[in-house]
């Protein structure tokens, strides 16, 4: 057995083909998780009450839980009970027709609304209180001293942070092929079926993931550059802690896990 | 849901689901042993300025970091028997095309983690000042004595938090070993669900026990972490 180039490129290609249910899982998931996340970050950092005693409680069981465990479990709850559902709703779609990706994208925005809540957690901190003093001092809203002062300056604090989380996005979306649904990996096995050239399709899938994640990080390095130039000049003005800083490395590491 | 979940089904699959915890923390303990020693050498390979080796590690890193565990693991595990069969089959007189699935599936991961420790180490001994190494020098010590005895015990003690976290994301990610047909925590929850046709009894004790013991490896980790510190760094 050796490595057979043709069916190496006839996997690639069919990888290629089906890049975009994979770019589609990672950027809509990571959207809606980040989305998600601000919100569930902000109950927390204000503490509303009960609320934010519920998230912290799910959000430190629900990272116990493995992403593959999760869509498998998701995906046998949703076998099992889609039947009777059905019934009861009149709905008259068989289970063979619908699409499980959306399975996947429940999975995918779960566990990383947690993992980013906390990050946009971490870059709460790093923004000193301060700046939400001087903000109410001009009369400025709770809301509005968000969006228009604490938002704008968690962003660069956030970005390596959400490199990594995206990759780690990317890399998790891998995890569907695990319920059928075809992507990268399962798109450059199709070819691999009828020739046993399982390793070549493989090798295709990697080499299709590493593109894309290498793009995210040229993107990245380059919108990190641009904030960074913003920061170095008003690094003194933000008023953050060395405390802080290492507060938000620390959260960063847990995302490079990620 | 009702009928689907039935209690009794439960504790009767419970503990067939979780004597196969094994597999899984012997994943772990393998892959983070040879893992660790893998990713000092990695670290050290790039804060070293040698020419070739560092642009091959920092590939090797890339790879790692862009591709999903999944596929590195079934890379492997087509792959190195590919590769290496004729070889040890020569030489060492094993068959690679029996040797257990696991092998490959800590393969994959060891390789995965000298990657992800590596840059983690990395930041540890370049956060170590360079006055340590100077004080080592000044006693006579070797360079490579000099870093073992010195500055590597330190970097140990600055590693414990992302170690911990790291650790509990390998056990997390043993979860994908069912794929390769190895029967662990998952794997024994699906031949459950088919001898019995009951699935989601075992599937949820598999989550149970993930859940339970990524709390309780986090909480060990953070009291290592709170005895390690309360002595000061």
């Amino acid at each position: 057995m050796v490595f057979k180039i043709s069916a190496f490129l006839e996997s690639f290609l069919s990888a290629i083909k089906y890049a975009h249910v994979t770019i589609e899982l990672t950027a809509i998931s990571f959207v809606i998780s980040l989305f998600l996340g601000l919100i569930i970050a902000t109950i927390r950092h204000f503490k509303v009450k009960v609320l934010s005693q519920i998230f912290a409680a799910f959000i430190t069981i629900y990272m116990g839980l493995p992403m593959m465990v999760a869509i498998v479990l998701y995906n046998l709850i949703f076998m099992t009970c889609y039947p009777d559902i059905a019934l009861k709703l009149h709905i008259n779609i068989p289970i063979s027709e619908i699409n499980p990706i959306f399975i996947g994208y429940f999975a995918l925005i779960m566990g990383y609304t947690c993992i980013l809540s906390e990050s946009i957690r971490g870059a709460y901190r790093g923004v000193a209180n301060v700046q939400f003093e001087a903000g109410y001092s001009i009369g400025m809203t709770k809301l509005q001293t968000l969006r228009r002062i604490i938002l704008p300056q968690m962003v660069p604090i956030l970005l390596p942070g959400m490199q990594n989380s995206l990759i780690g996005l990317l890399k998790a979306s891998n995890l569907v092929s695990a319920i059928s649904i075809i992507e990268i990996m399962n798109g450059a096995l199709l070819p691999s079926v009828r020739y046993y050239s399982y390793l070549e399709g493989y090798v295709a899938a990697a080499l299709v993931y590493w593109i894309i994640g290498a793009t995210i990080e040229i993107l990245a390095h380059y919108l990190e550059g641009r904030v960074g130039n913003y920061n170095k000049k008003s690094e003194y003005k933000t008023g953050r802690t060395e405390e802080s800083i290492d507060r938000i490395k620390r959260s960063e590491e847990k995302l490079w896990q990620a | 849901m009702g009928s689907y979940f039935d209690f009794e089904r439960f504790l009767f699959v419970f503990p067939k689901v979780i004597s196969c915890i094994g597999v899984n923390l012997q994943i772990v303990a393998v892959s983070m042993f040879f893992g660790t020693i893998l990713a000092v050498f990695v670290a050290l390979a790039r804060l070293k300025p040698i020419p070739v080796l560092r642009e091959i590690i920092s590939v090797y890193i890339s790879f790692m970091r862009g591709t999903p565990l999944l596929v590195q693991m079934m890379i492997a595990y087509y792959g190195i028997p590919l590769l290496l069969s004729d070889v040890f089959l020569n030489v060492f007189g094993i068959n690679l095309n029996r040797l257990d699935s696991v092998i490959f599936v800590e393969i994959a991961i060891v390789l995965n983690e000298g990657a992800f420790l590596g840059e983690i180490f990395r930041g540890a001994i370049s956060a170590i000042p360079a006055v340590q190494k100077e004080a080592a020098y000044s006693i006579g010590m070797t360079g490579a004595q000099s870093f073992f005895r010195i500055v590597l015990p330190q970097s140990f003690k600055l590693i414990i938090p992302a170690y911990g976290i790291d650790l509990v994301g390998v056990f997390q990610n043993t979860s994908l070993v069912f794929t390769l047909g190895i029967v662990d925590l998952l794997g024994k929850a699906k031949t459950l669900g088919a001898a019995t046709g009951h699935t989601l009894e075992g599937y949820i004790s598999a989550t149970i026990i993930y859940i339970a013991l990524s709390l309780i490896l986090k909480g060990f980790f953070l009291t290592v972490e709170r005895k390690v510190y309360s002595y000061g760094v």
